[in-house]
């Protein structure tokens, strides 16, 4: 069957922009390997954070200010705050509440205590509107025996630092201890399997009943809910205390909650998801791509109109590079980025690392180039992009949502 | 004992150095009854001891160029095989001639093997193919000898261990910044601890200098010259085993010519290069090193060039400068002890250097000889039949099969041998791991932060591997940073250490980031900086201890 579009990536990137086509009537398909950084996110979108290491309040504003490479820039500085708005609302639909604005940064609470500026925040999430006006002042920080995927010291230490009174509460249940039996790793996704229950999460609530104490707003780690908010909701009507959830250390059940809800509305919309299969070379005629073959579909290639790389970045194998070079391995674009080796990172390991910033060259609207021209039905969205850095910049998910939607627009506009 | 106490006695003997040689000087120091302090100014296995191969030679490399360190070697092999088991993996060896090399060679080595009592046996190249079968098919020749794989950390904690159960006192993290003395005699010396900055001054009838390549340094500090010849050697770690027994070319020693199955990895070595002494320092491995590591490891098993390289590592051979060849590597490996009352005049310092970390015991034995002779001490050395702590004739064994061990207890085993028992694991959160990689539980590392001198993530993973694995400690750094930040009570420096553990394992990663190794960079990157922001919260932390 011939598609409108074919995605390569099943990721925030691809999910949004198969969303976005799949809404207007397109027949999409989305080829997905199965992993997601969204297992990396606390719950958090973030538009725009750092610039050269300072935090950024105004992230419309400062959109402004970077250079032409970079993907914002190429998609409109002006455009941005529709295409935000357009990104929040397609989230909210998908059954992803978030709260934030565009204009002005929030502060999300990492799994470390460090408060670091944030667009969009999950409802049930600790975050800060304002540093010099914390939501309260003395917290209680429930810490699940056991489970060392939340570091709790430098957590409670963070917050103090922000100017929170702490507590920090050690508790644990039966579901919890029954799961501690075994020696391999509590991950917060192990833990939130177990607490599904309304008999486990009562057992919860009845250990913050008891011990939660003075404090104005009980911290939990985030481990409630893997498809949907409804277990987190389940435990607050049984805690007497306003209840918040603060990020954990990967797999992180909000990430993929996000990752489940977004494929699940995509499929909603008639997409077709292809989990567990990958693009691993295109045929060409001039400056088009005519189809793709997969790893699974062997020589039946999968042909559309328009094709989308979603791919991701080094983490997710959307670049790779070996002893001599960066590439892009499906169809070996171009890339942008440094052909010495010794260039491509720097001596400390917190500085800014130059390949954090390499992707695949795109032209002004996306189109990826290869051989230095536009491949015309060919776009690259999110992390696969040259010109950001979402490790030291925040725009990461930013760049994920709007240049999806970007291209979502160019593809449907004929352009 | 408490560090303020250690610094108030006096001491027969202050061992300078922390590495193999300083431990098994001051095991055997200890065990003839002197009363022992070793300081090391970083953590203990830092240097070289840390650095090389893990190959415990059985001298064949040595037959043909050096007969008497050969010789040193096999007995000091088959000495380890006794009293070290537990560090000890019996894989033999082979000496394989590819097409390029001249076949005759193999002949002056075997002769030159059997000089120094090394067996060393022709095999055919299709044997040599069937028992060893990640070697190049191309080989035409082999010969197999007792070559063995050492775990050096183990080996030098368990020196330590035997020294401290025998009364001695050890401290990592405190340098020597001078000399006391006093008539032409040293009388102790000056430490700084680095770990809380105080200066202090302790005593002693004898200090040894077992510090390798920082001892020309100190020696300097009492007064006397030593020219060290730093000859710099590079490895790389391959990310799975892919050889069963060690691999060496059957040639004059050359760069990159062993490869050596360490435990899950296999490293390929080294380079030799001269490098000034101003620059022992600089442990950076540069790309042309690496190149040629990777060139010549693949001919010796070539399926390396399709495996992950997870690091890259360099460290200096403490050798003493006898002639000017540039390679180094016509320089006896030979052991070297000082005693500068005979050299120098100066009385109470004795230099212990030369030799290799296969030979540490015998160094420890003639430095104690040494230091017995000027105390008047006539207790014989007893460290050549005396098994380490977790080589005891009665001690568990990680390959037992009879008994049913979980996993992290296997692990911990293997890495501890009988002082395993001493790990907690009463109830389910000791028992839990922190590192599914390399089997470490809570209980294992409260052990190592109450007695085995753990003060940050780097010490705990040298005693424990945290972080070791093909992850690199992508998440068990944090957990056990997290773990020992409540252990210490101190969370604060917490995300310091961590943040400098990080940047230790990226030191080695850097050299060889592409392919896995660039990802798992990004992913940790993605993990402790994108989500956790532990960049911003070091920063901000640097900048408040700037102010």
């Amino acid at each position: 069957m011939r598609m409108d579009t074919v995605i390569m990536g099943g990721g925030l990137s691809g999910l949004t922009c198969g969303i976005a086509l799949a809404k207007r009537g397109q027949r999409v398909t989305i080829v997905a390997s199965g992993q997601s950084t969204l297992l990396f996110n606390g719950g958090s979108m973030e538009l725009l954070g750092h610039i050269e290491g300072k935090a950024v309040t105004a992230p419309l504003e400062a959109i402004g200010t970077l250079p032409q490479s970079h993907p914002y820039s190429k998609i409109g500085a002006d455009n941005i705050a529709a295409l935000a708005d357009e990104a929040k609302q397609l989230l909210a639909d998908a059954g992803i509440d978030m709260e934030g604005s565009a204009a002005v940064n929030h502060w999300r609470i990492t799994p470390m205590g460090v408060a670091k500026p944030a667009w969009l925040t999950l409802n049930e999430n600790m975050r800060i509107d304002s540093l010099g006006k914390l939501p309260a002042k003395h917290l209680v920080l429930m810490c699940i025996r056991g489970f060392f995927d939340q570091p709790n010291g430098m957590l409670a230490q963070g917050l103090r630092e922000l100017g929170f009174e702490v507590k920090t509460v050690e508790f644990t249940t039966d579901d919890i201890t029954a799961l501690r039996r075994s020696p391999s790793e509590m991950r917060a996704t192990t833990l939130t399997k177990r607490l599904v229950s309304h008999n486990a999460l009562q057992r919860i609530a009845d250990q913050i009943n008891n011990l939660a104490g003075e404090a104005e707003m009980v911290l939990l780690p985030s481990v409630f809910g893997q498809t949907d908010s409804t277990d987190f909701q389940t435990l607050q009507s049984l805690v007497k205390k306003p209840l918040r959830l603060v990020a954990t250390l990967p797999p992180s059940v909000a990430g993929g909650r996000m990752q489940t809800l977004l494929r699940h509305y995509f499929k909603m919309l008639g997409g077709n998801y292809l989990m567990g299969d990958s693009a691993v070379s295109g045929q060409f005629d001039g400056d088009r791509l005519l189809s793709v073959t997969t790893a699974k579909l062997g020589d039946m290639p999968l042909r559309a109109n328009n094709y989308v790389l979603a791919t991701g970045s080094f983490i997710s194998r959307g670049l790779v590079a070996d002893y001599e070079r960066v590439y892009e391995p499906v169809f070996d674009l171009d890339v942008d980025a440094d052909g010495d080796r010794e260039q491509w990172t720097r001596f400390d390991v917190l500085e800014p690392q130059a390949y954090s910033r390499y992707g695949v060259a795109t032209d002004g609207d996306l189109r990826c180039m290869k051989q230095g021209k536009p491949i015309q039905n060919l776009h690259a969205i999110g992390s696969v992009l040259s010109g950001h850095d979402a490790i030291k910049m925040g725009d990461g998910t930013g760049v994920s949502l709007l240049t999806a939607l970007a291209a979502a627009k160019n593809i449907l506009s004929g352009k | 004992m408490a560090t303020n106490d250690i610094y108030k006695k006096e001491y027969d003997v202050i061992i300078v150095g922390g590495g193999a040689t300083g431990a098994g000087t001051a095991r055997d120091c200890a065990l003839r009854g002197l009363n022992v302090l070793l300081v090391e100014r970083d953590d203990y296995s830092t240097g070289a001891t840390g650095r090389n191969h893990g190959l415990m030679h059985s001298g064949a490399r040595y037959a043909v160029t050096d007969g008497e360190s050969a010789a040193e070697c096999i007995k000091e092999n088959m000495i380890l095989r006794r009293i070290a088991r537990h560090c000890v993996e019996e894989t033999d060896g082979l000496f394989i001639t590819l097409p390029e090399d001249d076949l005759a060679y193999q002949q002056t080595f075997v002769e030159a093997c059997g000089r120094a009592g090394i067996r060393a046996d022709i095999i055919a190249p299709d044997e040599a193919r069937v028992i060893e079968p990640s070697v190049n098919p191309d080989l035409i020749g082999a010969v197999r000898v007792p070559d063995a794989s050492i775990d050096p950390f183990r080996l030098t904690v368990a020196n330590l261990l035997d020294a401290r159960i025998n009364g001695a006192e050890t401290l990592n993290h405190h340098e020597v910044e001078g000399m006391i003395i006093n008539q032409g005699r040293v009388e102790g010396v000056k430490l700084h601890n680095k770990l809380n900055g105080e200066h202090v001054e302790v005593r002693c009838k004898v200090v040894v200098n077992a510090a390798g390549i920082w001892g020309q340094r100190i020696a300097k500090l009492a007064g006397v010259n030593i020219s060290m010849f730093p000859a710099r050697g590079a490895l790389l770690i391959f990310g799975h085993r892919v050889n069963r027994m060690v691999i060496n070319r059957c040639r004059k020693p050359a760069n990159a010519d062993i490869l050596v199955p360490d435990d899950t990895v296999c490293v390929i070595g080294t380079t030799s290069d001269r490098i000034p002494i101003e620059t022992v320092d600089d442990m950076r491995v540069t790309r042309e090193e690496v190149d040629v590591l990777l060139k010549e490891g693949i001919k010796i098993a070539p399926s390396l060039a399709t495996t992950r390289v997870i690091r890259a590592y360099a460290g200096v051979r403490p050798l003493v400068a006898s002639d000017d060849d540039p390679s180094g590597r016509s320089i006896s490996r030979g052991i070297v002890c000082l005693d500068h009352a005979k050299r120098d005049g100066l009385e109470g310092f004795i230099t212990i250097t030369g030799g290799k970390m296969m030979t540490y015991r015998l160094m420890g034995e003639i430095a104690t000889n040494a230091v017995c002779a000027k105390l008047g001490n006539t207790k014989p050395c007893v460290t050549a039949t005396l098994p380490l702590p977790g080589s005891e004739e009665d001690a568990p064994s990680q390959s037992d099969t009879t008994k049913r061990y979980s996993f992290g207890e296997r692990a911990a085993i293997g890495r501890h041998g009988s002082l395993a028992a001493r790990i907690e694991k009463d109830n389910d959160i000791d028992n839990a791991l922190v590192c599914e990689c390399e089997g470490v539980t809570v209980g294992e590392i409260k052990y190592a932060v109450h007695q085995l001198h753990v003060h940050n993530l780097v010490n705990l993973r040298r005693r424990t591997r945290v972080g070791m694995g093909t992850c690199q400690g992508k998440l068990c750094s944090c957990r056990a940073a997290s773990l020992m930040g409540e252990l210490n009570h101190d969370v604060k420096s917490a995300q310091k250490d961590l943040a400098t553990f990080l940047d230790e394992r990226w030191k080695g990663m850097r050299p060889v980031a592409w392919g896995d190794t660039l990802r798992e960079a990004q992913l940790t990157a993605a993990i402790y900086e994108g989500l956790c922001g532990l960049d911003q919260a070091v920063n901000t932390q640097r900048k408040e201890d700037e102010q």
